[in-house]
């Protein structure tokens, strides 16, 4: 039996929007958030170390946005978490 | 459990499984044979590399050999060695004396006539080729020494598809590999999540005996539990291996803004010390092997994995020598040491024993981990178990897909449209065992075969097979008559070896050639558990009626 529409997007726009946000707006949060690290770790440490946790962290937020109620604010918290992570480099810190 | 989530994790495991599982099941079963990479090469050249652990490569040897043709006066020569084999890679630049180089014209057209294939651009008379250490370079080209080993274990990471003129910043082969790796990844994720409720009650509930379809429900959630931690190594260090420009790129630029390539360096993948070139003639013998053996000792017999010899016969001349540590010594330790030559002195040393960073630790369990060899056999053995496990859990996969919407509130059209994609992909997957199968017996009978041959013969085949299946519409006698071939094919492996190298079973295990010997065995026992279940899908067949 294939899963029940009634608890699916139905909207191929708002689809759409989650498939971006997950894809793009997960890579961005997952890239943020590791470079954060790299102000009290050594840079090349946390290089090979995002190699790992990167991709898990990517793939889960890639399902968080399927998980969402809504496609906008999906995105919406996506572009606030990175802004959040890259504060650093947006204040020339 | 919340109903909501539980079918956002059923329909984005469904679609992300059935958009990669063609490409998934070339992998995993491409793969599961790579395993034995350098145990078919020595079947395929019939030279085994046991019980000549102890020769010494001949330095000398291939080094005058080069001389003659091309002056190896001021060039580099890499030499790459593999464990448990004789064939080693040998790589040798042009060189860096500007007196000595040829005129421009002549460069270009040697450029010319190399091109394309291999994806690895060589300049002016640059060589790269295998060298055996027992029969030397007689097999001089990377093309004529292509063997089913490397062509399988190319195919598992697509290489072959980088032939598409599709570049987004990566050759296609890889960029789509790495994809299918990533959304296999996600897919183990929320195939996991989707029976995390279930997984103890049904992990007891394994019905193989009742109908056809809970086969499949059960095999499919079973195997895929039981190998899920397997997989998920293998999707996770997978989409590393293959595609970490996604995450290396990205730093490179935040954090190495004003050292452009700083990251590599860091990460140890390139070494970027320069080796000024002197111009000016070296005037003593160097015994390249003699460096070797005493980093060997040093290094507590640990591994020598590359022998790298800087601006030959030059003052300047360096020998650069990485290897990595014993595996009964460490598990992640790599080393490296440069010589200068002119002084006779160690100008850098990392010990593999000792000097262990972090990074070599992340890297080798990534490495250990994908390729299983940190044990002998008996894990590769379980190794291609799980891996075939994987294989049966893409089958059962698609064809729960295709049954769960085989129903008749499902308009026509669309019935139609399942059927015949799933109809593809179980006729592209199953061929590729009786091809596969065939194309090892082919290269024993065709014993001149090239890359050319593999390709056409391999990639023809499997064409052809497919469209047959395809075209007979019939996914029960698609997986009843692959397996059946595949299974009778690879009974002859061992035969046709025989027959045709004179390397029988009893004479290669008399001889302690247990590499050729494995592969035969190997092949010989695919084909029995294939038999049996051919044997046991009847039977059930004629019970059902």
């Amino acid at each position: 039996m294939p899963a029940n529409k009634k608890y699916l997007t139905k909207s191929p726009f708002d689809r759409f929007l989650k498939i971006t946000a997950g894809f793009i707006g997960g890579y961005a949060v997952m890239i943020s958030f590791h470079h954060l690290f790299g102000y009290y770790f050594a840079p090349k440490y946390v290089v090979i170390t995002a190699g790992v946790t990167g991709y898990i962290l990517w793939c889960i937020l890639l399902l968080l946005a399927f998980l969402a109620e809504k496609a906008w604010k999906i995105w919406l918290w996506y572009i606030l978490l990175t802004v959040l992570f890259s504060s650093p480099i947006l204040l020339n810190l | 459990m919340n109903l909501r989530r539980y079918n956002i994790y059923f329909h984005t495991h469904t679609i992300s499984g059935i958009f990669i599982c063609a490409l998934l099941f070339v992998i995993f079963f491409a793969g599961s044979y790579s395993f034995f990479k350098k145990d078919i090469t020595a079947w395929q050249s019939g030279s085994t590399s046991r019980g000549k652990e102890d020769l010494k490569f001949n330095y000398v040897k291939l080094i005058d050999s080069l001389d003659q043709k091309y002056n190896m006066q001021g060039r580099d020569l890499s030499i790459y060695f593999q464990e448990q084999s004789l064939n080693t890679y040998v790589d040798m630049s042009v060189t860096k004396d500007s007196t000595l180089l040829p005129k421009k014209k002549k460069v270009e057209i040697k450029k010319k006539e190399r091109g394309g294939g291999r994806g690895r651009r060589r300049e002016g008379d640059a060589q790269y080729f295998k060298y055996h250490v027992t029969k030397g370079a007689d097999t001089s080209s990377y093309d004529k020494s292509y063997d089913m080993g490397e062509f399988l274990y190319r195919l598992h990471f697509l290489a072959q598809l980088n032939a598409v003129p599709v570049h987004l910043g990566a050759p296609f082969g890889y960029l789509l590999a790495g994809i299918v790796a990533f959304l296999f990844l996600f897919a183990l994720i929320t195939g996991l999540l989707l029976h995390w409720d279930k997984i103890v009650s049904n992990f007891f509930v394994f019905r193989p005996w009742s109908k056809a379809k809970t086969v499949w429900t059960d095999s499919h959630t079973a195997l895929g539990i039981i190998g899920f931690p397997y997989q998920f190594i293998y999707a996770l260090s997978g989409v590393i291996l293959i595609f970490n420009t996604a995450i290396i790129a990205p730093f490179n630029y935040l954090y190495y803004k004003d050292k452009p390539g700083g990251v590599y360096k860091d990460l140890d993948y390139t070494d970027s010390r320069e080796y000024q070139y002197g111009y000016s003639k070296i005037n003593k013998q160097v015994n390249i092997s003699a460096y070797v053996e005493h980093t060997r000792k040093l290094w507590h017999d640990g591994f020598i994995q590359r022998v790298m010899i800087k601006n030959y016969g030059d003052t300047a001349m360096h020998i650069v020598i990485e290897g990595s540590a014993n595996k009964r010594d460490n598990f992640s330790g790599t080393g490296r040491i440069i010589y200068n030559i002119q002084h006779n002195k160690v100008v850098y040393h990392k010990s593999p024993l000792t000097d262990i960073t972090y990074i070599d630790r992340i890297k080798s369990l990534i490495y250990r981990l994908h390729f299983g060899n940190y044990g002998g056999y008996g894990l590769k053995i379980v190794y291609f178990i799980l891996g075939m496990m994987g294989c049966v859990v893409i089958i059962s996969g698609i064809l729960i897909w295709l049954v769960g919407r085989d129903k008749n509130t499902i308009p026509a059209h669309k019935r139609k449209f399942n059927f015949w994609l799933a109809n593809i992909f179980i006729a592209a997957c199953m061929t590729m065992f009786p091809i596969t199968s065939l194309t090892f017996i082919a290269v024993k009978v065709h014993a001149a075969s090239t890359r050319d041959f593999i390709y056409h013969f391999y990639f023809y085949g499997w064409l052809l097979l497919s469209i047959f299946y395809v075209i007979r519409k019939n996914l029960k006698t698609t997986t009843r008559e692959t397996i059946f071939c595949g299974s009778i094919l690879s009974l002859l492996i061992p035969v046709l070896n025989g027959i045709y190298s004179g390397n029988w079973i009893w004479k290669t295990y008399a001889s302690g050639a247990t590499d050729i010997l494995i592969f035969d065995l190997f092949s010989a026992t695919i084909g029995a558990l294939g038999l049996y279940s051919f044997y046991k899908i009847q039977q059930r067949d004629q019970k059902e009626g």
